[in-house]
This record gives C-alpha cells, sequence and structure tokens, in this order.
C-alpha cells in the first residue's frame, strides 16, 4: 500500500502519550459518605508513592490504538493504483454535429464521457470540448467529477456540420508540458466520404466510435423565391435514408398557418420534391415539417425559411449562352435581363472575359479572368470534393455531376468549391474588389442543368454576386453566425428557435450560438428599456447530417511516453472513514456504558 | 404530615411497655416503684404512727399478734426520653426522614397511652442536645410534630454528652429512645452511660441501604460528611469484601452493647417501609404491645 501524504505517519508516535496516559494513575475522585468510620477498618487504599502504575491491558485501550491507527491511516491517504483509460490529463472531444442525434449516437457518447469522467481525480484531469462548428472548451483541467458530468450532460445536438478538425487543434492546444494529454474523440465520424472531417490517419486520438443508425426522412432542401407579387414559391426536397418506401406528408405553414400539405412519394434511398406557391409577403417565415414521421432523427423534420424582399437585379449575359441559362434568369425571381448597358451583373459563358467591371459569373470562358490560368484540360471529370458547409453550396449535392471537358485551371487566392480530384471546377473569388465565380466547364457539356439543385445553385450565386442585395436572407445552414447591428449601448437580445433566451453583451455584433435549427429573432435592447426589433434570421439542418453516416477514423495511437499513463490513483480514503465512524462509535459505547462492569444492584 | 392517619390509628392501639418499674411524676399506668393506692396487693410492713388504720390487716393482727398495714401497687406514667440523630451523617440519602417519623410513631404511641415524652434531637444548634418541650397527651402531639418536621441534618454527632443532658431533663428516670445511626467513634461508652443509669430503653439504629452495600469503584478519596475527614480507598473486590464485614461487625456491636445495658436493639435500613417494619419488630420483641 502506497500513501499520498506518508509524513502524517509520524502522528503514530501519539500511541506513547495514550499509552502514557493509561499508565498514570487517575487522581481519585472525591466521594462525600455519612462517616468514614467503617472504612478505617477496610485497610489501606492501594496507592503508591510514584504517579505510575502498571499498565492494563484494556479492551478500551487496544480500541483507541485502532482509532488511532485507522486516524493515521486516513490522514497519510493510502492509495492503490487501478488500470484506467484515462491519463494524467485527458481532452474529451464530443461531436455534437446533427448527425450525432441520430438514434442516440450523442446521449450514447455522454454516456460513455460520464462514466470515464467519474474517475476524474487530482491524477487524472479531464478536459471537454465540444465539437460543433464553433469548437469550444466547455470544462478545462478539471478534477471534479460532478462538474464535469454536468457539462457532458448539458451538450445537445446541433443541426450543423462538426469541425472536428479544429476541435483536435483546441485539443492539442490544452495538451501541457507536465501532464501527458490523451485525446478521446466521441464522434460518429461523420459521413463516409473520401475527404473525412478531419485529415486521417489521426495522431494521438482514441476514437470511440457511435454508429448506431435507423431508418431516416428528412428536408433535405427547403428553400424560396423573393416574393415580388405578394406570391412566393418554396422548393422542399425529401430524402428517404431508408431501404423501403415511404410516404412523407410535408406540412408548409407560413407564420405558423397552415397553408398547403404535400404528399411526396419515396422510393428506398430516393429523394422527392415538390414545389408549392404560397401566399407569403417578404419577411414572413414559411416552416415545412413532416407529418406523422416517427424516425431515427428528428431535428430534420422540420425547416424554416424566410421570404426575401424580391428586390431586382439585372444581368446581361456575354457570349454565346445557352437555353439552360436562360431558363435559369426566367426562373430566378429578382433577377431580370438587363435592358440598359448598365446590368448590375454579368455572366460570361465561353466568351472573352476581357475587362469585366461588374461582379461575374465565368463559365467555361474562352480567356480566364486576372488571377485565374488555364494550363490545360481534363476529360471526363466527375466530382470528388463539395467544399462543407459552404453556404452557396447548401442543400445543393453536387455529387451526380459529370463534365465532359473541364479547364484545368490554377487560380491563387481563389476558393476551390468543387474539385474533381486535383482539379477545381467552381472556384470563389475577388477580381478587383468584385465578387467572382468561376464555373471550369461548360454547362452544356455537363449534366448539371438536369441537376435538381441547378436551379437553387444558380439562384444562389446570382443571389450572392449582387452582394446579398435580397436583404433578408431566405436561410443558411446552422451553426452560420447571424451578423447584428445594435443601436449604440443596446443589448442583444437573441430568441432562440426553442424559445429561449440569450442576451449579449452591448456592441456585440455576432451571435454565434447558431447550431439549433430553427427561426432566430433578434432584439436591441437599449439603455433606457427601448426595445429595437432587429434581424430575423434562419438556420436549417444541414442535410448532409441527415443520411446518419458514420465512419471509423484511421487514427495513430498517442506517443504518452510516460510510465504513469493509463493509471487511475484511487483512494482508501471513504472506505477508511466509514470504518473510523464505526469505530469511534463502538469506543463511546464501551467508555460510556462499560458493559464489563455490571453494576451492583441496591439491597 | 409526619404520620398517615391509617398508621396513626395502627399506634393508638399499641402501648410501649417497660420491663422496669417507673418513678413517675404522675400515676399512669406503669408500675411503679413506689407504693401506691391501686387494689394490686404488693406487701406489709410494720405499723408505725401515721399510717392509715384502714390499712391495718386485722386478720393477721388476731392470728399473728402485730400489727402489719398492707400495701398496695402504685402505676405511673412512663418518662420516655427520646433522643433523635440530626448529625450531618443522617442527611444522607432517606435516613433522617426515616429517623424523624420513627421519633413520631414512638412519640405518638406514648402520647395516646398517657406517657410523657422529653423529645430531643443531638446535636443541638450551640449545645449537644436540642431539648424540646415535654408532651404528656395527644394535644401535644401538633406541637410535638411540627418540631420533628424542623429537623435538619448539622453538625457532628455527640452522643455521650447528648445523653448527660437528656438524664438530667425533669425529675423523672424513664427509658431513653435512641435514634441514631450511632457513626461516631464514641457511641459504644455513650450507650455504656445510659446502661449505667440504668434506664433502659430502645436503640433504633438507622442506616442507609448504600451504608449496607456501598455502591462505589474505582479510586475514590471519601470524604466525611461531619467531620471532613479523607480517606483514600480504592474499591475492589477485596475492598467491598472487607467493608461488609466491617459494617455486619459494627451491627453486631451495636445490637450487642445495646442489650448489655438494657437496652433493645433494632436495625433499621432507610427505605420505603422501614417504620411499619420496625413497629412490628417491636412488637415481636414486645416492647409494644
Amino acid at each position: 500500500m502506497s500513501f499520498l501524504a506518508p509524513a502524517f505517519l509520524g502522528l503514530a508516535a501519539l500511541a506513547i502519550p495514550l499509552v502514557a496516559l493509561y499508565m498514570l494513575r487517575s487522581r481519585r475522585q472525591r466521594v462525600e459518605v455519612p462517616s468514614v468510620m467503617l472504612w478505617k477498618e477496610v485497610g489501606p487504599a492501594v496507592s503508591s508513592a510514584v504517579p505510575w502504575q502498571r499498565l492494563k491491558i484494556t479492551p478500551l485501550l487496544l480500541l483507541q490504538l485502532l482509532i488511532l491507527a485507522v486516524f493515521v491511516a486516513l490522514l497519510a491517504r493510502p492509495f492503490f493504483v487501478q488500470e484506467s483509460e484515462l491519463g494524467p490529463h485527458t481532452v474529451f472531444v464530443i461531436d455534437t454535429s446533427g448527425s450525432m442525434a441520430m438514434d442516440g449516437r450523442l446521449d450514447a457518447a455522454k454516456n460513455r464521457a460520464v462514466g470515464l469522467a467519474r474517475d476524474a481525480s487530482e491524477a487524472n484531469l479531464i478536459s471537454v470540448i465540444e465539437a460543433g462548428t464553433k469548437p469550444r472548451v466547455v470544462a478545462a483541467f478539471s478534477q471534479d467529477a460532478g462538474d464535469l458530468v454536468r457539462a457532458i450532460e448539458a451538450l445537445e445536438p446541433g443541426g450543423a456540420v462538426e469541425d472536428l478538425g479544429a476541435a483536435l487543434r483546441l485539443a492539442r492546444g490544452l495538451a501541457s508540458p507536465d501532464r501527458p494529454t490523451r485525446v478521446f474523440l466521441f464522434s460518429d465520424g461523420g459521413p463516409p466520404s473520401e475527404v473525412g472531417p478531419v485529415e486521417e490517419p489521426v495522431l494521438g486520438v482514441r476514437h470511440l466510435w457511435f454508429d448506431s443508425r435507423d431508418d431516416n426522412v428528412a428536408i433535405t432542401a427547403f428553400a424560396t423565391d423573393p416574393s415580388t407579387e405578394g406570391t412566393a414559391r418554396v422548393f422542399v426536397e425529401i430524402s428517404n435514408f431508408s431501404d423501403r418506401e415511404r410516404t412523407a406528408s410535408v406540412e408548409v405553414a407560413v407564420e405558423g398557418v397552415v397553408t398547403a400539405v404535400a404528399d411526396i412519394e419515396l422510393g428506398p434511398l430516393a429523394r422527392g420534391r415538390d414545389t408549392i406557391r404560397l401566399d407569403a409577403a417578404p419577411g414572413d417565415v414559411v416552416t415545412a415539417r413532416l407529418l406523422d414521421n416517427v424516425d431515427a432523427l428528428g431535428m430534420d423534420d422540420t425547416s424554416s425559411v424566410l421570404i426575401g424582399t424580391g428586390a431586382q437585379q439585372t444581368v446581361t449575359v456575354l457570349g454565346e449562352g445557352s437555353l439552360f441559362l436562360d431558363a435559369l434568369i426566367d426562373a430566378v425571381p429578382g433577377v431580370t435581363r438587363a435592358a440598359g448597358a448598365a446590368p448590375d451583373l454579368a455572366i460570361v459563358d465561353g466568351a472573352f472575359a476581357g475587362e469585366v467591371d461588374r461582379p461575374a459569373w465565368y463559365i467555361n470562358p474562352e480567356r480566364p479572368p486576372e488571377g485565374v490560368t488555364v494550363t490545360g484540360f481534363i476529360e471526363n471529370a466527375v466530382v470528388t470534393y463539395q467544399r462543407p458547409g459552404e453556404p452557396l453550396l447548401e442543400a445543393v449535392d453536387l455529387s451526380q455531376l459529370a463534365v465532359a471537358r473541364a479547364q484545368l485551371v490554377e487560380a491563387p487566392g481563389w476558393l476551390p468549391l468543387v474539385r474533381a480530384s486535383d482539379a477545381p471546377l467552381v472556384l470563389l473569388g475577388e477580381i478587383e474588389g468584385r465578387r467572382a465565380i468561376y464555373f471550369a466547364f461548360d454547362l452544356t457539356h455537363s449534366n448539371l442543368p438536369v441537376q435538381v439543385s441547378y436551379p437553387i445553385l444558380g439562384a444562389r450565386i446570382l443571389d450572392w454576386l449582387g452582394g446579398g442585395q435580397a436583404q433578408i436572407e431566405a436561410a443558411a445552414p446552422a451553426g452560420t453566425p447571424i451578423a447584428t447591428a445594435p443601436p449604440e449601448g443596446a443589448a442583444v437580445v437573441v430568441t432562440m428557435p426553442d424559445g429561449s433566451e440569450r442576451t449579449l453583451p452591448a456592441g456585440s455584433t455576432l451571435f454565434t450560438d447558431t447550431a439549433q435549427p430553427g427561426v432566430y429573432r433578434v432584439a436591441y435592447d437599449g439603455e433606457e428599456g427601448e426595445v429595437a426589433q432587429g434581424p430575423v434570421a434562419v438556420r436549417q439542418f444541414v442535410a448532409a447530417e441527415s443520411a446518419g453516416g458514420s465512419r471509423e477514423l484511421q487514427v495513430v495511437a498517442a506517443d504518452t511516453g510516460g510510465a504513469d499513463t493509463g493509471r487511475l490513483i484511487r483512494e482508501w480514503g471513504p472506505r477508511i472513514l466509514l470504518v473510523l465512524i464505526a469505530l469511534s462509535l463502538v469506543e463511546w459505547w464501551l467508555g460510556h456504558q462499560r458493559p464489563w462492569l455490571r453494576r451492583r444492584s441496591l439491597a | 404530615m409526619l404520620l398517615e392517619p391509617e398508621l396513626r390509628a395502627q399506634l393508638e392501639r399499641l402501648a410501649l411497655r417497660s420491663r422496669r418499674r417507673v418513678r413517675g411524676m404522675w400515676s399512669g399506668r406503669h408500675a411503679s416503684v413506689q407504693r401506691g393506692e391501686s387494689l394490686d396487693f404488693a406487701d406489709y410492713r410494720q405499723y408505725t404512727p401515721g399510717d392509715d388504720f384502714r390499712r391495718i390487716d386485722h386478720n393477721l393482727r388476731a392470728r399473728l399478734g402485730v400489727v402489719l398495714v398492707r400495701l398496695f401497687e402504685a402505676e405511673d406514667e412512663l418518662p420516655l426520653h427520646l433522643v433523635c440523630d440530626v448529625s450531618a451523617s443522617m442527611g444522607h440519602r432517606t435516613k433522617l426522614r426515616t429517623a424523624q417519623v420513627l421519633a413520631g410513631a414512638i412519640a405518638y404511641m406514648a402520647l395516646s397511652g398517657g406517657d410523657r415524652v422529653y423529645p430531643a434531637a443531638t446535636p443541638g444548634r450551640h449545645t449537644a442536645l436540642d431539648a424540646a418541650q415535654p408532651a404528656r397527651h395527644l394535644g401535644g402531639w401538633p406541637r410535638l410534630e411540627a418540631w420533628l418536621e424542623s429537623l435538619s441534618p448539622s453538625g457532628p454527632t455527640n452522643l455521650a454528652a447528648a445523653f448527660q443532658a437528656a438524664r438530667h431533663r425533669g425529675v423523672a428516670r424513664g427509658p431513653f429512645v435512641v435514634i441514631s445511626d450511632l457513626l461516631s467513634e464514641g457511641w459504644g461508652p455513650a450507650l455504656d452511660l445510659l446502661g449505667a443509669a440504668g434506664t433502659g430503653g430502645l436503640v433504633l439504629h438507622v442506616l442507609a441501604p448504600d451504608e449496607l452495600e456501598p455502591d462505589l469503584s474505582g479510586d475514590l478519596r471519601l470524604v466525611d460528611a461531619e467531620t471532613g475527614a479523607t480517606i483514600d480507598v480504592s474499591t475492589s473486590e477485596t475492598t467491598m469484601a472487607a467493608y461488609r464485614d466491617a459494617v455486619a461487625a459494627f451491627v453486631r456491636d451495636a445490637a450487642a452493647r445495646s442489650r448489655r445495658n438494657g437496652m433493645d436493639y433494632v436495625l433499621v435500613p432507610a427505605r420505603p417501609g422501614a417504620v411499619s417494619e420496625t413497629i412490628l419488630a417491636l412488637a415481636a420483641a414486645e416492647v409494644v404491645g
């Protein structure tokens, strides 16, 4: 047995004065009697000149020595070592993305984490990181199991994509030189795509994989056209992630009033879409909800969107153009073909780009704009990468996109949104402060125009090029921050989708806790009590999370190095304390009742 | 109330018996050392001038030719000296209360029999004896009862001085009733003093139960309640056995010495029911009847 505070063993020397007290003659107790006349005949009392007497070993003495020994042992803090999964410092990275809401994955992860957290001690510190869109530390270097359990239990799944890379970087940042740090990743590992949520193999991480799943039917896309005439169209896409046919009933409500119900037949692992025209004004919240849908993931059964303002953008098409572009321009509300010479936007379709002095959409231009260099061509390009979390690509599935021939471009400073292997197909950038998007392929040489997502993508591109002049952001993926512009001195009060309120300090311009899908309403609470309404924002459950895909990440074991890793120090203290209390009670009973000294009954 | 009505009724049916002739101031129910006017014939004596002619036995003068007068027994009251020990040692447990009730019972019995009672307590406030006013009949009982109730324990015991002072009370000579724990070194000579005076009487030896069987343990310093003297005692089975032997010897000595001095002896453990038990014991010993 080892001791954490062996110096206290020296207190065992207290046994010496304890024994000495038993050897000391006790001072005689004075008792008044009617007369000592008869006692004189008893004979002299047994007494001695020295204050000591021979030690009598009594049960009370033995018990008190035992209590002293137990007390000293308690102070010396004996412990035993137990094998443990925890290290001197262990960081729990808990994935709270939307897919972790599938079939109780997050609950299972929390239970596992709580079980480990109960072993937290001075020698086994634990930190907890919530791996959402914006990873954050919810507990740092804690030895308090209660605090840790509360922090873990408070985690809730969001509707966003997790940023595991950032979460793991944050975890490594918590490593301290004096304590070897282990990282436990509680995650489903993200969808089984070629490009995972984090670069693999992951170094120094133990992946606790939670992959339970069940049938799920989800609203994977819900978008709207800006309204110009008091009416609006909403596009709704329902995905069936089960292997049996389903019929989904979608209820669409404007500002809480049900205005339409649509039934969509869904084959196994198939999607169904519908377009519904609504009588809704700009700024109205439109909510779609799956009726009577019981599945493994409930958060994606509801989605909302805001009706835009319908501000008009003019666009001109330079180059040959195509039927698809014409149809897109006609289909996208708020966009009209330019009649004059000063359009707001330009679409350069296969033409010589030249000097375009306005935001432009370059589609396989004959000569690329400044900053983009065509180095060759590739044939039969297939999409291998779609930038996750990109607002332009939200609810846009380009996995089926096939391109017969595409330019092989180099564009330093441009952001690739879609790639075919190493060849970027869609890039985002700026030319002299003007927004620009570059398609490295001809629309007519691809199947994009026949993709369901084409009008959505096209509408978003035109809206983005116009600087988001739709005024009202229709929707954004969960986790996207909400920009606020409070008056001077006013606090920002955000009403969350679940009805709760969050108050930000005065002057806050960004609200980032938007992992919850739904409608966020912002109000500005002035210093003198006046309340001004702020923006209304909608955050949607990220469709990619609805599939509930999971993968076991490839990891490389951590090199914790030290011999003290994987050990859990457990103290005997609580058990010893119980023994001490029991012995003390027995000692008190013996000392006061003295059962071995039977009192004589009076005659 | 010192005596319960039931006890009083019982006591009224009893009377003290005297084993000796008494010399009382007034006639009573006890045989006197003097000759008197009763109907019981006692003796003859020579006629001397001045004798009552009516007592000359003419039959004897005719038959024997001598002039003798008939003498008859006299009956006097019993002058009872009641000495109650109220020293500090009597304050232990219920000893004093037991002594008070016993004294009251004896006095009530005597008064109801027409005897004279000389009550006294020892020690007195400033002297060895605190003597109360004598009483001769039950009319004096309330005052006597009040006096007994007023007694409280204090001071050391000096039985010899107390008996000496009591003997000189009044002109009558009568028996002594001593109610005491006898816990003083001079208890023996004091009884001898009464024996030498030929008073006779009764010793009621009052001891508390824990004086007979002490409940003590450990190393103790015992303090005498009267003198303040101390003695160290280490209790053990041997010690307690020795004490019990000492108590037994003490009781035996007290009984023997009382009888040797012409006095009856009864040991009275100070516990509930002690008075009734004592009355029964006295009746069995024909001290009362």
